[in-house]
């Protein structure tokens, strides 16, 4: 885990917020037993405007096997109605069904759960995404460094929750860890954020209250640190 | 009503080399031992009928070659036979009531004049069906017993009765044409009605009563069906198509990019079908018509009606016009909407137009005439980003500094459907899902998935009880450390690593749904005790205690008591995010 360090508190990078999500980004879980919060963090990214057009997820047999298959119970918080589950026998139709959707301009953002991409398809992805008005991310099974053409790239670990509101021994509000490991707009960080019980929503935690703050803007503190 | 009837004469001999020896098929079902069911010509020559014992056909013609009858490959046969025959009429019935007279049956209702009137059409069915080594006889007739008896009983090749002249066509026919019992012939026989036109001139009541049980009965009811009096049901082999375009072509296409030739033509033919009537295809079925006397066929569904011609082209082609086996080339091709719907005109959705204009991804570039403050609608520049995709296009306002506006496509369930489709049609209906939630609390059970659909889903999700994000196929077993036996672990090992457990949270108890029992299964269904934990890592899990420690809380037989009241057992099932 690289230093962290508080740095400009009253400012933290907007990247950190779903709303400036680029048209093509790049998810990968720290340590494949990350999976979910990788998830969570891809759907927080894909759903976090406000848009009513569907979501597209894309997955592989091998994916579902491995990690599980997805819950639409748990995913309340990021608009499990407007889903279209994709389930592809193999990741070239996934990435084929991503590409279209993107494409289409119907859905709103679509995440691809593959492997191994190739840099000439996640150009393709990202040029679908701007022609369509969508957002696509790739959620990867690990943290790689193949070239890609998505603008940033995430690495997310679980972090230990924070405090529960009426148990103390009860697993508190989700916390993750997200290093931005590559960006083309600016510098890479890192920031520890927790999941809002109300809203669903990722929020940077503040370094001392220790409650998650509104996503929808930018948080009036909120801890930077460098890579 | 004016169907033909035809009927496959006697099946060819095997591999052609016995062609001009006496030949038969042998059906081993008969209660009587091998019986003849089929032969060919110069067997039937040699005065063999069909019914005799194969022994008794043996001592009189010693040459007699035979095989095997297999009635269901006959049947199978004449069913590809009866969706070829489509090519003439949507409505082609299998009549397959007697054996030894199967044949098609055909409603040509106000279609002969298609194919140049009843006589060349009569003349078609038999070439082609010649052409592809099936002898045959047809017949046309106001209804379909006339036709039937026509095929099958007189001597011309191409029988026609002409319209309202039943009664005469039949008259000099013998009674097997009114397809009845073997007892009832023999009767009919003995009374000396030879000729259906006996019949005509007998008092009704008297007939009926002639005969014992409902012979009778069946006799005047025939006759009613044959002359048109008593209508006659027929069950086509599919049902007919809703709409259909059909097109012939002078020299058979032989290769895919002939068909794509074609497609747009039809294509564009059945959406002003489907336009003119208000209503939009929801599976369509392109048939191509082979030279051998073949059908090849693909199929696409829609998940919302349309009648788009460019979205149905392009959904047939995502199926893919190479799965169309053209053979040695196809000399009619057919589009069909095999089931439409109504299309209703959509209003465009004001509110989500205004939300695509708060969407804030970075965007394409904005035009280049561009006004200066974008206070005056009336300045504002519109480019069109350069995606042919789009269909349907709004102009929205782009209030920002820089001014000038974009086209922002309108979210509509049109476009979705439009994607849905394509999916669909190549990835197959059961791999494009959404979710549905289901009324029970096995989490497994509580929702499923359903091929998608452009609205969306509308899920009865309960705020308080968290779920994971990924839940596993099925259940895997753990093994657990626990402090205290009714407790959550304290250690537990998943997938070969250990964890320690730092936080827990539970129990969520979950009984079994005893009014579900599946006698399948292998063990019956326990109570659960669901747990959230979280580990050091800070990874959180959703376990389940399946089984009780004292006693399980359903009343259920000794035998399966014992059963249930095994240990209990730790299970992983979900993990959160």
């Amino acid at each position: 885990m690289p230093s962290t360090l508080l740095i400009n508190p009253s400012q933290p990078d907007p990247a950190v917020y779903p709303r400036a999500c680029e048209p093509l980004e790049e998810v990968g879980a720290a340590e494949p037993a990350d999976a979910a919060a990788a998830l969570a963090f891809a759907l927080e990214r894909l759903t976090g405007a406000e848009d009513s057009r569907p979501w597209l997820l894309a997955t592989t047999p091998m994916w579902l096997r491995e990690r599980g298959r997805p819950f639409a119970r748990g995913m309340e918080r990021f608009a499990p109605g407007r889903l279209i589950w994709v389930r592809a026998e193999k990741e070239a139709a996934a990435l084929w069904a991503l590409e279209e959707a993107l494409k289409s301009g119907a859905v709103a953002g679509g995440l691809g759960c593959v492997e191994q991409p190739a840099f000439v398809t996640t150009r393709r992805l990202e040029f679908a995404a701007r022609a369509g008005g969508a957002r696509g991310v790739l959620l990867r099974a690990g943290p790689v460094s193949d070239l890609s053409a998505a603008r940033r790239r995430w690495r997310i670990g679980a972090a230990p929750s924070g405090q529960a509101a009426f148990d103390a021994a009860a697993p508190g509000p989700a916390r993750i860890r997200a290093e931005l490991v590559r960006r083309r707009d600016g510098p890479p960080g890192c920031w520890e954020l927790e999941q809002d019980n109300e809203t669903g929503r990722f929020g940077v935690v503040a370094g001392l209250a220790g409650h998650g703050l509104d996503a929808s803007g930018p948080a009036p503190a909120g801890r930077h640190a460098a890579a | 009503m004016r169907p033909d009837r035809r009927r496959p004469g006697d099946t060819p001999p095997p591999e052609g080399v016995f062609a001009g020896a006496p030949f038969a098929l042998i059906d081993k079902a008969g209660a009587h031992g091998l019986t003849l069911s089929a032969l060919n010509e110069p067997a039937r020559a040699a005065g063999l009928y069909r019914g005799q014992a194969h022994a008794d056909a043996c001592a009189i013609l010693p040459a007699l070659i035979s095989a095997p009858a297999e009635p269901e490959r006959d049947l199978a046969m004449l069913r590809r036979l009866a969706l070829w025959a489509e090519r003439f009429s949507p409505s082609v019935t299998v009549d397959a009531r007697v054996p030894g007279y199967e044949g098609l049956l055909l409603d040509m209702t106000g279609g002969a004049h298609l194919f140049g009137g009843e006589a060349a059409l009569l003349a078609e069915i038999r070439t082609r069906l010649a052409a592809a080594d099936i002898p045959a006889r047809v017949a046309m007739a106001d209804t379909p017993a006339a036709a039937w008896a026509l095929a099958r009983f007189t001597a011309s090749p191409d029988p026609i009765a002409a319209a309202g002249r039943t009664r005469e066509a039949l008259a000099g026919l013998p009674v097997e044409g009114l397809r009845l019992e073997p007892q009832v012939l023999t009767l009919l026989k003995r009374f000396g009605l030879k000729r259906i036109g006996d019949l005509y001139n007998l008092p009704r009541a008297g007939l009926d009563r002639r005969f014992r049980g409902e012979a009778g009965q069946r006799v005047v009811e025939r006759l009613d069906q044959a002359l048109g009096v008593l209508n006659e049901a027929m069950t086509p082999e599919r049902p007919p198509p809703l709409y259909r375009l059909w097109t012939p072509f002078a020299e058979p296409v032989i290769d895919i990019p002939g068909v794509e030739f074609h497609l747009p033509r039809l294509a564009r033919g059945l959406a002003d079908q489907l336009t003119r009537a208000g209503q939009g295809a929801r599976r369509l079925s392109l048939t191509g018509f082979r030279v051998d006397g073949r059908v090849t066929r693909i199929e696409a569904g829609l998940s919302a009606p349309s009648a788009a011609p460019e979205h149905m082209l392009r959904l047939l082609k995502e199926k893919g016009l190479e799965a169309l086996d053209l053979g040695f080339g196809i000399d009619a091709l057919m589009l069909n909407a095999d089931l439409a719907e109504a299309v209703g005109a959509k209003q465009g959705d004001i509110q989500s137009a205004a939300a695509g204009k708060r969407r804030n991804e970075p965007l394409p570039p904005c035009g280049e005439g561009v006004g200066d403050g974008g206070a005056d609608a009336a300045l504002w520049g519109f480019t069109r980003p350069d995606n042919p995709n789009r269909q349907r296009l709004t102009p929205t306002p782009n209030p920002s500094p820089q001014g000038g506006g974009e086209w922002r496509p309108a979210p509509s369930s049109g476009e979705a459907a439009d994607l849905i489709d394509r999916l669909q049609a190549k990835l197959g209906d059961s791999a494009v899902l959404r979710p549905q939630t289901r009324e029970s609390w096995i989490p497994e059970r509580s929702e499923t998935w359903v091929p998608a659909t452009p609205e969306a889903a509308d899920l009865d999700i309960a705020k308080d009880r968290p779920r994971p994000i990924l839940l596993l196929e099925r259940p895997e077993q753990i093994q657990t450390l626990a402090g205290v036996p009714d407790s959550a672990p304290a250690h537990f090992t998943w997938r070969r690593v250990v964890r320690r457990v730092i936080k827990a949270e539970g129990p969520e108890r979950l009984s079994a749904e005893w009014w579900r029992a599946d006698p399948n299964a292998a063990r019956p269904a326990r109570t659960r005790d669901y747990y959230r934990v979280e580990d050091d890592k800070g990874r959180r899990y959703w376990l389940f205690r399946e089984g009780l420690y004292d006693r399980e809380d359903i009343q259920i037989d000794a035998e399966t008591k014992a059963e249930i009241d095994r240990p209990p057992t730790w299970w992983m099932h979900g993990v959160f995010a």
